[in-house]
């Protein structure tokens, strides 16, 4: 194989202002690294900012943003009752045939005119990098030129994962470019796919350093707090912190906040409103601010194939606290030392005042999770896994 | 282990060892009865893990029942914060509580009754189907066996 001169980056949305995803933002980073390395770079997607309505909200065509040339296609309509039918059936974990499987992804997130364009220019592209896994996007995709394929699974352990359509692609494609050790194990695991090109990339992390009391100065906060970014939804283990929090200080009497920053709905119960602190869609600036004065980053999900907030989290010189479920997430802490799993409430709350009370353990932790992210997710050391296997392969 | 996890110490720090020694310390509370308390009950019921396949959650959600089933209609000692009102507003709420008490006793005497009730029948079903999975369990690797 040559070295990869052009590459095409598909993925369902574009992080661009509120859009906020994690695997969406770890392909626009993707695809500035490739850039950044002298590649001629490419991104197609969709329309759509809402990844609950999936509504064509940004004009079609194409635009460049930040240097990559991106490709705006709308999204197809969708038959979405059917679409939740069959979803509701794989979450409870029913057995479905395959053609109720393709009848799911065909009415999941589907885009006709990028596939034409794709069809169209499949030639003039060396490598196709595509992901998270889960989209109809994502399976067409690879099914247009499977051997120049590379995916990013940002696979984690959940129903849809299992489905045959998707033993089917993950079989198929010239590579995979994971985000973790146990995302690979997973994968190989899961869908057999040991004898496959693959390696281990991530998201690189530019250095930052933050003031850790800039954020209760600029909010005049005066309590200890506990933060979390990115998506609130039932999945991702928002509504669960929040009970978490109204427990914790119910029992210990301390005045603790949940500064929270992101997208999504939100249901704040009564009992705790006035110790949530919403700050919705922020800069990074700011988002790195509030982590920095925080006891602790609260990560609740059980459904991650990286944590880039864990990442920036101890970039910012704060220790994290992650679900014991999630094996990435618990892989990423023990490797770093700069964090802590709980699996129930009171693991939970032991640990959170464990960092209460243990300043300089929790200090030494967050110096751990920096001397980690320095050392694994630099950008020179990311981009230099990725091109290396796109050009190798 | 130290007496006290506060006190872990910060040189070569190994998280492994501290979650498995936090791990202890919980267990060490559950067995005092430190954590029967139905709030953490209420704040576990999103915890998605839990409530997919760990029995002893099951009991743990039961004895944060028992602990919450009955409403307290005891006496109690009546107190007033603004210690110069002391001397009026104790005999006055003193008098509300036993107009109170009067009055709703009966109420939450058959609510603690039913409460009491519907709390034995579950965990006397909870018990049965234990021991009925069992025994299926049981009949079925016996039916395996045989048919190998």
């Amino acid at each position: 194989m040559g070295k990869a001169e052009h590459i095409v980056f598909v993925c369902p949305r574009f992080p661009e202002g509120p859009t906020v995803g994690g695997a969406e933002t770890l392909l626009k980073h993707l695809a500035q690294l490739a850039l950044e390395s002298g590649r001629k770079v490419s991104f197609l997607t969709t329309c759509a900012r809402n990844h609950f309505t999936w509504d064509n909200e940004i004009p079609a065509g194409n635009k460049n943003i930040d240097g990559i040339d991106v490709h705006f296609f709308p999204v197809d309509n969708r038959d979405t009752c059917t679409f939740l039918t069959v979803q509701d059936k794989i979450c409870k974990g029913k057995v479905i045939s395959e053609k109720e499987e393709l009848l799911w992804i065909n009415n999941s997130v589907n885009s006709t005119p990028l596939y034409t364009h794709l069809r169209e220019h499949s030639a003039e592209y060396d490598k196709i990098v595509t992901g998270p896994y889960l989209f109809g996007i994502i399976h067409e995709v690879s099914r247009i030129a499977p051997e120049k394929t590379v995916l990013v699974p940002c696979l984690h352990d959940e129903p849809y994962a299992y489905l045959k359509i998707f033993n089917k692609m993950f079989n198929s494609v010239s590579g995979f470019m994971f985000n973790t050790h146990p995302e690979e194990e997973l994968a190989i695991h899961m869908h057999g796919i040991s004898r496959h090109k693959k390696t281990v990339v991530g998201i690189g992390i530019s250095p930052f350093n933050t003031d850790k009391n800039g954020f209760k100065k600029r909010t005049g906060l005066s309590s200890p707090y506990i933060i979390y970014s990115g998506r609130r939804e039932v999945m991702k283990g928002t509504p669960l912190i929040l009970d978490y929090l109204a427990a914790f200080r119910a029992r210990t009497g301390i005045d603790l906040k949940f500064v929270i920053t992101g997208t999504g709905e939100m249901e704040i119960p009564r009992n705790i409103k006035n110790h949530v602190i919403d700050l919705g869609f922020v800069s990074e600036d700011l988002k790195h601010e509030a982590m920095a004065g925080a006891v602790a980053f609260c990560h609740p999900s059980i459904y991650e194939s990286l944590g880039i907030v864990i990442l920036e989290s101890w970039m910012a010189l704060t220790p994290v606290i992650v679900h014991a479920n999630s094996t990435v997430l618990r892989y990423q802490c023990q490797q770093s030392n700069g964090g802590l799993w709980f699996r129930t409430y009171t693991e939970f709350e032991e640990e959170l005042l464990l960092l209460i009370n243990n300043q300089p353990l929790a200090q030494k932790m967050a110096e751990s999770g920096r001397k980690y992210v320095l050392r694994e997710y630099t950008k020179d050391a990311v981009k230099s896994r990725m091109m290396r296997f796109l050009d190798d392969n | 282990m130290s007496d006290n996890i506060f006190e872990i110490g910060t040189d070569n720090i190994d998280v492994t060892k501290i979650v498995d020694e936090i791990r202890m310390s919980v267990e060490k509370k559950t067995r005092d009865g430190l954590f029967v308390d139905s709030r953490i009950s209420r704040a576990e019921k999103l915890n998605l893990p839990n409530l997919k396949d760990d029995e002893s959650f099951m009991t743990f959600y039961l004895e944060c029942l028992k602990d919450a089933i009955i409403v307290d209609i005891s006496d109690f000692e009546i107190t007033e914060r603004r210690s110069g009102m002391g001397f009026f507003l104790v005999p006055v709420k003193r008098l509300i509580w036993k107009f109170l008490k009067f009055y709703t006793y009966r109420l939450w005497s058959q609510q603690n009754q039913s409460n009491g009730l519907l709390l034995s029948a579950i965990e006397s079903m909870n018990t049965q189907y234990k021991k009925k999975i069992s025994q299926l369990e049981e009949r079925l690797a016996t039916i395996e066996k045989q048919n190998k």
